[in-house]
């Protein structure tokens, strides 16, 4: 029953997230929507990343295709329904990342780091100067929506992000993460751990080792795609910004403050960079500054980032030692374990 | 398993001479030789690794040559380096459990696991423990353990015993024992010829990259150059 706190609070902050809406004023449920956006976003950044051991410096592009995507099935094409703007944001995800993961996935470190780079400012180079084709610096109109079908005409747009549309990416983000904890702990997360791990050793082993990475690209440019589809629809615009290199300097922040190493880490820093961001925009006009000291502060005491920070703390809190009374060994344990493969016999 | 007049150059320089070698089914071969003779660069050409110059290597007469790291072992060829890095953010269960994803045999995953761990009894305990969280010799234990749970026609062992305490060799002998008893054939590269385990079926020792002497391990000692190279005093 090692894992009953950790779902408790899952749930908590489900049902804390849930109440947003109803308890605080709109602003904050407004202020949450991009965090939806970019939760899911990293999700799939952090197959990658954390499971696959590939940092993207170029992954913003996949927002970027979403809310362009979104553009452009909604605003051209007048389809305004949003489940088959996900769709087809998902499906240009998984076009373009196709070929360009099928070249990039053969290279690691640094060098995937710098084409993704280099492809992200490719990107943003034609939506930039693209003009008539992409609206060029002013972007394209993302127009507003149907949700699962109901046009929500009552409500003006504030309104409508604080209401429906945040649930229904409360709803989305957590479909989103069940797929990816399904993922990540079959057989196809081992073998991308293995690969993070020493991809020579896995390749002895008969792991084919670009397929994997390829289907963690492409699984992570499709989650992108759909997070920026949200943002999209949020802002109502779709932007050369959004595929910048800085945007995806933005989400390799977030991901190292919630903790790469852990599952639900890129959704925490996705939550409390959006918050700080907020909260550091209204006190200063240094908030930049701070954020990368920030950052700094993180990366030298906190590596496993605020995720780390709070397991630490957890296992601190139900440490035996910090309890009065015997020692017990955790319930998880079987007769004679003292720890984690670790006996009673071993020890004498 | 065959491999004929493989020449591999590393920089320019000839590390491997017109090896010749050849392991049958259930057979356990050694190949013996100092530290630089040439065994692991053997290994891993076999693994597909390293690209000769020249030369064939086949395996149940499908040629190899060309065939990427993963297609060998997919084949049937598991590789335990000498190395033994295992993967260590996963646990002693994980990395025993990778390999029986990669090749489908007659065996099922989980006799394939059972064998592993009949093979290395010790290893049972560790299921949950952290590959970091291991020693050199239990390291080694699951890095040969997990190239068995491959199913692999044929074992490359790169000097399964090098480093280990004297207290750890003979828990690694009996599980190679094991593996032969399984009908796996087996060929271990070793640098003591005082490691080559007793059941040993043929032995082949190379030196600069040729192999000077091949044939029963008990006459090894007959040829004076070959006896100086394996006492390591010539």
């Amino acid at each position: 029953m090692r894992r009953a706190p950790s779902v408790i609070l899952i749930v908590a902050a489900v049902v804390a997230l849930g109440l947003v809406p109803v308890l605080a004023p709109p602003f904050y449920a407004n202020l949450l929507v991009p965090f939806y956006g970019y939760a899911i976003a990293l999700l799939g950044f952090n197959l990658l990343f954390g499971y696959g051991g590939l940092l993207s410096f170029g992954h913003a592009m996949f927002l970027g295709l979403g809310a362009y995507g979104a553009a452009v099935i909604a605003g051209v094409w007048g389809i305004k329904e949003f489940e088959i703007v996900l769709i087809g944001a998902a499906l240009a995800g998984l076009v373009v990342a196709l070929p360009l993961g099928w070249l990039v996935v053969r290279y690691t470190g640094i060098f995937f780091g710098m084409l993704t780079l280099a492809f992200g400012m490719l990107t943003h180079s034609v939506l930039f100067k693209f003009y008539h084709l992409t609206g060029g610096d002013s972007g394209m109109r993302v127009p507003r929506m149907r949700l699962l079908g109901l046009e929500f005409a009552a409500y003006n747009k504030i309104e409508l992000m604080a209401g429906p549309f945040y649930y229904y990416c409360l709803a989305l983000m957590l479909i989103a993460a069940f797929l990816m904890w399904r993922i990540v702990h079959s057989p196809f997360g081992l073998h991308l751990r293995s690969l993070r791990d020493n991809a020579q050793k896995a390749l002895y082993l008969g792991v084919r080792v670009h397929q994997f990475r390829l289907a963690a690209f492409v699984i992570s440019a499709i989650y992108g795609a759909i997070g920026g589809a949200i943002l999209g629809f949020r802002t109502g615009l779709a932007d050369p910004e959004l595929v910048y290199w800085t945007h995806s300097g933005h989400l390799v922040f977030m991901t190292v403050l919630g903790g790469f190493s852990s599952f639900l880490g890129p959704i925490i820093g996705a939550l409390a960079l959006t918050l700080l961001q907020d909260q550091l925009q209204s006190y200063t006009q240094y908030w930049r500054f701070v954020l990368g000291a920030i950052l700094a502060l993180v990366v030298i005491f906190l590596p496993r980032g605020l995720a780390g920070l709070a397991a630490d703390v957890g296992s601190f809190l139900s440490s035996p030692r910090r309890r009065p009374g015997p020692v017990q060994l955790p319930e998880h344990s079987q007769p004679g374990v003292l720890g984690p493969g670790l006996r009673r016999d071993d020890v004498a | 398993m065959t491999a004929g007049n493989l020449v591999v150059d590393i920089d320019g320089s000839p590390i491997l001479r017109r090896v010749s070698l050849e392991v049958s089914a259930g057979e356990l071969v050694c190949l013996v030789g100092r530290n630089g003779a040439g065994k692991s660069t053997t290994f891993r050409t076999i693994m597909g690794a390293r690209k000769p110059v020249s030369g064939a290597i086949a395996l149940e007469g499908r040629e190899l040559l060309g065939l990427a790291p993963f297609e060998i072992a997919r084949l049937g060829i598991g590789f335990a380096p000498e190395e033994s890095e295992v993967f260590g953010d996963l646990t002693v269960a994980e990395n025993i459990l990778l390999p029986t994803w990669t090749r489908a045999t007659q065996r099922s995953a989980t006799e394939r696991e059972a064998l592993a761990y009949r093979v290395f009894p010790r290893l049972e305990r560790y299921r949950a423990r952290g590959g970091q969280q291991l020693s050199g010799g239990e390291r080694k234990m699951v890095s040969i353990a997990r190239a068995l749970a491959l199913d692999p026609k044929l074992l490359l062992l790169d000097e399964p015993t090098e480093g280990l305490s004297p207290a750890v060799v003979p828990s690694i002998v009996d599980g190679i024992g094991s593996i032969r008893q399984l009908g796996h054939a087996v060929l271990i590269a070793e640098s003591n010829l005082h490691h080559v385990p007793d059941f040993a079926d043929r032995l082949y020792v190379i030196e600069r990259g040729e192999i000077i002497y091949a044939g029963a391990p008990a006459d090894v000692r007959k040829d004076l150059a070959v006896a100086r190279v394996v006492d390591g005093v010539g």
